[in-house]
């Protein structure tokens, strides 16, 4: 499945780098790591949302907070994510309101969809056992 | 982890380094801070994580030890990323390295001139993060390196590891410089220079590195400041200890450091300035163009420094110069000084920009004709001192400076600069000048070039000739203006001359510089030390604080004017190192003082350099007239050795020195209200 997320671009290299800091020190860093992002991205997302309402037409404040956004994204590896984020911005630079209102669902998109693909992941991961956890996964 | 413990383990992993290296990782992203801890971790070093740059700083500031480096990210909701990086870089002097997912150039360039020592993109690679040691040790040597650059060599041998690591520290108080190439100095001044002013509003010219935030040192900061200088000595001053000693809250140690360097460029500048103006005032001839010469560096009219400190501040640079010439001069220059100082009422303006300026003319040869005309015409003007005196020490100094003949015209031509006034200071100006080119051989037999060494590398030599000839001028300029320091100058010169230490009071032997070197120095100029604190105790030739002048007088034996300056710059401790006595209490004294006292004499004493050596001698005769002039009592003996005790007791504090010139100054005209020392 792993692969497969890899494949589809839904992560990149920077996932996999996560994933090697994972250890015995610290056996379930990715699902925190991961866990901690959707947590973090929910908030900044519906603070991105506020700002497309409260702020119209406000570039820079919807970029900044986009900015912040796509640097959580590249963190885990969300490439796909990040991808999303990146055109905002550069709607943002644009001051394309339009573009940016249609990134920002893109990136509400993927994010939804990245979530549950992790979400499934994990569960594998955890199916496979405290070996299966420990150890990488092939898939 | 408890602090203690864990700073036991930290301590033993560092052993290692670059394995448990302290890392603080700031960034408000909570995932991008724990991946980055992380991958810090499994690098081996030792790790603390924030989000909150406010929180970052405080740890820092709690404890700056605590950590080798700082990662940080650039886009942060409570602070910027850029305004932390440089509170980090001023304040603690750590090397930050910027994170940012942002990459475009002009904000990596941003960073850069920021002061981050590198910029990392996000998402951070474990690999990039294995060699974020390097700009740890890069600092540290560079500091050393920095150290070893000291341009005040002469001064010391910076090897202070807290000293500024922008400013090679320059303790200027060694004398060993004295031949140092004046070219490799100016080029160092003006960087340093340019390094240290960022955080003086003062400052005029102030180049220094981008937004730091601007301190403002005011005349109560600096005089702290200078007390903290003089109670370590200025060999040792380093701005870690100076900025405990202060205790002033909001102040970092890069302010300090920045100030710090200024200083000393200050106090060489007064060396230099002092021996011109000694020459100054024999040739200006006992009027008070020094006075005039209020408009030093394009200040308008000395009246400003009367009362303001500024004057203070150069009068002992004038006096620093003359000193070289006569210590007697000096001590006439100061008193003219002192006059000039009254009547310039500037303000602190004036002080500051005379000050400034003497202190920038110190620190560039070019510069310190400007500043020397400046600090001579102020002592100039009031020292009327006797030409014939100023050529005594003039002569003296002459030889010492073999090459300050041209010093000497150097100074006055560097006080015309100042001035309009006709007087010596041109002589001077142009000495210094001139000297200030050749100044390596000037500086050895005269006081001056004793005095030059501390403060000014390349004024020193120009002091040298100009020491002399501003000597005189001060002399002559005091009796213009009537100060019987004139008189005494003449007679107190001739004897400092011979016996620099003699001479003053019972200065105590600072041991700065002045002390050993006067007797040296024999009839050092320590003139400069006139400005002896108003207390008539002609003891302050005691130029304790002049350390450097110490190291100056030794060189100098003829340079009893330059003790003065020394005693200027070091605190006048340069009475012939006999009277160095407490540099310190001139300083403080002169600081303490009202007005009068102002800072001229701190100021001179502010130049530790090795002029407060040559000072001393003279001063003592210098001293005494202005001394008295600070002191109303007509003791002019006294006020003279005073001054210079003063002056070698603030070794660092031009505070002091000034304010003994003014004192000396005052004394001689009561209406000469000295200018307050102005803060650097």
């Amino acid at each position: 499945m792993k692969k497969s997320l890899f494949d589809q671009g839904y992560l990149d290299e920077q996932f996999c780098q996560v994933e090697d800091l994972q250890d015995e020190a610290s056996p379930n860093f990715v699902e925190e790591v991961v866990t901690l992002f959707f947590k973090d991205s929910g908030r900044l997302m519906s603070n991105i949302e506020q700002a497309l309402e409260k702020y119209p037409r406000d570039f820079n404040r919807w970029d900044a907070y986009m900015q912040q956004l796509k640097g959580s994204c590249c963190s885990i590896g969300a490439s796909r994510m990040k991808n999303e984020c990146m055109s905002f911005r550069d709607s943002c630079g644009q001051g394309n309101v339009e573009g940016c209102m249609r990134s920002f669902q893109k990136v509400k998109r993927e994010h939804a969809v990245l979530r549950q693909k992790l979400e499934s992941y994990f569960q594998l991961l955890r199916q496979a056992g405290p070996a299966g956890a420990a150890t990488r996964p092939i898939m | 982890m408890r602090p203690d413990e864990r700073k036991g383990v930290v301590a033993a992993r560092r052993d290692q380094f670059p394995v448990g290296m302290r890392v603080l990782a700031v960034d408000d992203d909570p995932v991008c801070l724990k991946v980055l801890e992380t991958l810090l971790l499994r690098c081996q070093y030792h790790v603390s994580t924030t989000n909150q740059a406010a929180i970052a700083l405080k740890m820092l500031r709690e404890n700056r030890d605590m950590f080798d480096l700082v990662i940080s990210d650039v886009h942060m909701p409570d602070m910027d990323g850029f305004k932390l990086l440089e509170l980090v870089g001023l304040e603690m002097d750590l090397p930050v390295i910027m994170l940012s997912v942002n990459g475009e150039t002009k904000t990596v360039m941003k960073g850069i001139t920021h002061g981050a020592c590198d910029y990392l993109l996000k998402p951070v690679r474990i690999e990039e993060l294995r060699n974020i040691w390097q700009h740890v040790v890069r600092r540290k040597f560079s500091t050393r390196d920095r150290a070893n650059l000291d341009i005040y060599e002469e001064c010391n041998k910076p090897s202070n590891a807290d000293s500024d690591h922008a400013h090679g520290h320059v303790t200027c108080g060694s004398p060993d410089q004295s031949g140092r190439p004046s070219k490799k100095r100016k080029e160092y001044y003006s960087e340093e220079e340019d390094e240290g002013e960022e955080d003086n509003t003062q400052e005029t010219d102030d180049p220094s590195a981008p937004k730091k935030p601007r301190v403002v040192w005011s005349v109560e900061l600096h005089r702290k400041f200078v007390a903290a200088v003089n109670q370590l000595g200025i060999d040792k001053a380093v701005p870690k200890r100076i900025l405990e000693l202060m205790n002033v809250e909001k102040l970092t140690r890069e302010n300090v450091a920045s100030h710090l360097q200024k200083y000393r460029l200050y106090l060489k500048r007064l060396s230099a300035v002092a021996s011109q103006q000694v020459s100054i005032v024999a040739a200006l001839g006992g009027r008070d163009p020094f006075l005039h010469m209020g408009a030093f560096e394009g200040l308008q009219g000395y009246q400003a420094f009367t009362s303001s400190t500024s004057l203070s501040s150069f009068t002992p640079h004038g006096l620093i110069n003359s000193p070289r010439n006569n210590p007697a001069a000096f001590g006439t220059q100061r008193v003219s000084a002192s006059k000039s100082i009254q009547t310039v009422t500037g303000g602190h303006a004036l002080n500051h920009s005379i000050c400034d300026a003497n202190k920038y003319h110190l620190s560039s040869p070019g510069n310190q004709q400007g500043n020397l005309g400046q600090g001579m015409a102020t002592s100039l003007g009031q020292t009327q001192m006797q030409p014939k005196w100023i050529q005594e020490e003039t002569d003296d100094l002459s030889t010492i400076f073999s090459g300050n003949g041209l010093a000497n015209s150097g100074m006055s031509a560097t006080l015309q600069g100042v001035t309009s006034s006709p007087l010596l200071p041109q002589e001077l100006v142009e000495c210094t000048q001139v000297k200030v080119g050749s100044q390596p051989s000037v500086l050895t037999p005269s006081v001056s070039s004793g005095h030059l060494e501390g403060t000014v590398g390349v004024s020193s030599s120009l002091l040298d000739p100009r020491v002399s000839q501003q000597t005189t001028i001060p002399l002559s300029e005091f009796s213009a203006s009537g100060l019987p320091i004139h008189g005494l100058f003449n007679n107190s010169c001739a004897t400092k001359l011979g016996a620099t230490s003699s001479a003053s009071t019972p200065v105590h032997p600072s041991d700065d510089l002045l002390v050993a070197r006067d007797t040296k120095a024999g009839a050092s100029s320590f003139g400069s030390t006139m400005l002896l604190p108003p207390d008539t105790e002609q003891k302050y030739l005691n130029f304790g604080g002049g350390n450097s002048f110490k190291h100056k007088f030794d060189e100098r034996t003829a340079d009893s004017l330059f003790d003065l300056k020394f005693v200027w710059s070091s605190g006048l401790s340069s009475q012939s190192a006999s009277n160095i006595g407490a540099h310190h209490s001139i300083s403080q004294r002169w600081n303490n003082s009202s007005s009068n006292n102002s800072n001229i004499g701190a100021r001179m004493i502010g130049q530790p350099s090795s002029s407060a050596s040559t000072v001393a001698p003279h001063a003592k005769s210098d001293f005494l007239i202005s001394g008295d002039m600070l002191v109303p009592k007509n003791a002019s003996d006294l006020s003279v050795p005073k001054l210079q005790s003063e002056l070698s007791s603030s070794s660092c504090s031009f505070d002091g020195l000034l304010n003994s010139i003014i004192k000396v100054v005052r004394s001689y005209h009561p209406l000469v209200s000295l200018p307050q020392h102005p803060s650097l």
